[in-house]
């Protein structure tokens, strides 16, 4: 029984320590602004790796994802008649929810991964290490580029899965099951607030884009720079900016969304 | 020792994972010479060069780097004494992403305002020094391990620096490779008046073009003085890890529990 009590404190200073280490790398890597003829080359160079090589996945995610909305919306929507509805419901599921989540989970997936197993080769080939002992601060140089490009690259990607899907739900509504093309648009319009639902689903994307490029290059850093370490590590992204993704989302939707 | 020291260690004291790795090391490393630290694998060579370079802080103790207490420093301060510093790691620590000539501009882009045709002469001379101007093109995926290490060494002599360490540099080099690196690192101490720190548990290399060695076991210096001190030095252990003797005062095993209890034999646990 003491055992169990032991292991379990060792496990909530562990986490407290990962937390207090996370924050200070944090505070490291966003301290220091470069100067601008050093930093935005590198920024732009990883918005390229992050944010641009990341947009065929969210395309075809988003076209899917519209186009299925489209086919189950007028599926349920037709047998009350409201099918013309189908646009508003599309584009509300979607700006709310839908993109922001999704594309969080691809962008974790995808550009989160590939940000820890770089970082965690950078630090188990010594390059991180060498770096320093050149006089480089690698919070700096390697990992603020990082950090910013996903901060700004993943909001981006969440309006593109948007517009996508919706592009596709109308295909599937409008072109395929016949739709009026005039009542999916018009609906959509006087439906859908560009301050309550679009400026919240960004504010979403933002929180999201953070909280999972911290994840991601915090688990890169601070991983065990061993191939198990580098995996273990990989593997903790995907996991846990999933769980803080969907976490997130529920707190958010209840403060934007909730009628206490 | 006549020359000055560049490098004081006093009284370092240093634990990792609950273990003591040094037990109140004092050194002096003289200024403009090769010094050479050896010891078997583990004992915290590397170590002692990362607590040099400022990587690690130890729990007490001094270190003294060019008149700087390197663990009391502030992140700018240090960052700026490593600007004296170069390192070649046992790796080599290339960037992967970038070509040879890239890898050895990187320090003279970063810390430098020089015109590009200059950055581009000095890297070219830095790796003529190193004998891959040939090779400025390449990827490190494209270098054999002693190219890498080489162009590493180029880099980390780009910006001239006062301090150059090396970590185990001749580890898993061919004769051709490690003869080009023993007869480049004397030629670069000589030529630049580097003061050099030579990590490693190749003996005769070592020995063969260092002016001072010490030998660190167990957490202590067990043995400093010249390649010819050394090699008197009465104490066995000294004379067991430069003669290569597999068994002595450290012993071949790893400590375990008694063999019969092990395999059953003496009705121990099992």
């Amino acid at each position: 029984m003491m055992d169990r009590i032991a292991a379990l404190g060792r496990l909530g200073f562990n986490v407290v320590a990962t937390v207090g280490r996370a924050g200070y790398f944090l505070g490291g890597a966003l301290a220091g602004v470069p100067k601008p003829a050093v930093g935005f080359p590198l920024l732009v160079r990883q918005l390229y790796s992050v944010g641009v090589l990341s947009l065929a996945i969210v395309v075809v995610s988003g076209l899917f994802i519209g186009m299925v909305l489209g086919l189950q919306g007028y599926t349920i929507l037709s047998d009350y008649g409201s099918e013309a509805a189908v646009g508003q419901m599309i584009a509300l599921t979607l700006v709310r929810e839908l993109g922001p989540v999704v594309t969080a989970l691809l962008f974790a997936g995808r550009a989160g991964s590939a940000l820890t197993a770089e970082i965690g080769l950078m630090k188990a080939t010594e390059q991180l290490s060498s770096m320093e002992m050149m006089g480089v601060d690698p919070l700096r140089r390697v990992i603020a580029p990082r950090l910013w490009a996903g901060f700004i690259a993943m909001p981006i990607l969440a309006v593109i899965f948007s517009v996508v899907g919706i592009w596709g739900g109308m295909l599937v509504s409008v072109d395929w099951l016949g739709v009026f093309e005039g009542a999916f648009w018009g609906n959509m319009q006087s439906s859908v607030s560009f301050v309550d639902d679009v400026l919240n689903g960004v504010v979403k994307t933002v929180v999201f884009g953070f909280v999972c490029t911290w994840i991601a290059v915090f688990q890169g850093y601070d991983c065990v720079p061993t191939s198990a370490g580098i995996s273990s590590a990989t593997t903790k992204t995907v996991v846990y900016s999933s769980l803080a993704v969907l976490g997130l989302d529920f707190v958010l939707t209840a403060v934007m969304f909730g009628d206490f | 020792m006549a020359s000055e020291a560049y490098i004081t260690l006093t009284d370092v004291v240093f634990s990792r994972s609950g273990r003591r790795i040094f037990d109140g090391v004092t050194l002096d490393i003289p200024r403009g010479k090769i010094t050479a630290i050896m010891g078997p694998s583990g004992t915290g060579k590397t170590t002692l060069l990362r607590l040099i370079g400022g990587q690690l802080k130890p729990d007490s103790g001094t270190i003294m780097v060019a008149g700087e207490n390197v663990p009391r420093l502030r992140r700018k301060a240090l960052y700026t004494l490593r600007e004296k510093m170069g390192m070649l790691f046992q790796s080599g620590a290339l960037f992967t992403d970038l070509s040879a000539f890239e890898n050895v501009a990187f320090p003279l882009r970063v810390h430098t305002s020089l015109p590009e045709d200059m950055i581009r002469d000095i890297v070219l001379m830095k790796l003529e020094a190193v004998g891959l101007r040939g090779a400025r093109d390449l990827m490190p995926s494209e270098l054999s391990g002693g190219m890498t290490r080489r162009v590493a060494l180029a880099r980390s002599i780009a910006l001239d620096p006062e301090l150059i360490m090396y970590d185990e540099p001749f580890a898993g080099q061919d004769p051709i490779a490690m003869g080009v690196l023993v007869k480049l690192i004397r030629d670069l101490n000589s030529s630049m008046g580097l003061t050099s720190v030579l990590v490693s548990h190749d003996v005769p290399e070592s020995l063969s073009i260092c002016h001072y060695a010490c030998i660190i076991a167990d957490g202590h210096i067990i043995g400093e003085g010249t390649p010819a001190e050394l090699r008197q030095h009465p104490s066995e252990r000294v004379q067991q890890f430069l003669q290569g003797q597999p068994d002595g005062p450290v012993p071949f095993n790893y400590p375990a529990p008694d063999a019969g209890s092990d395999w059953g034999l003496t009705g121990g646990a099992r």
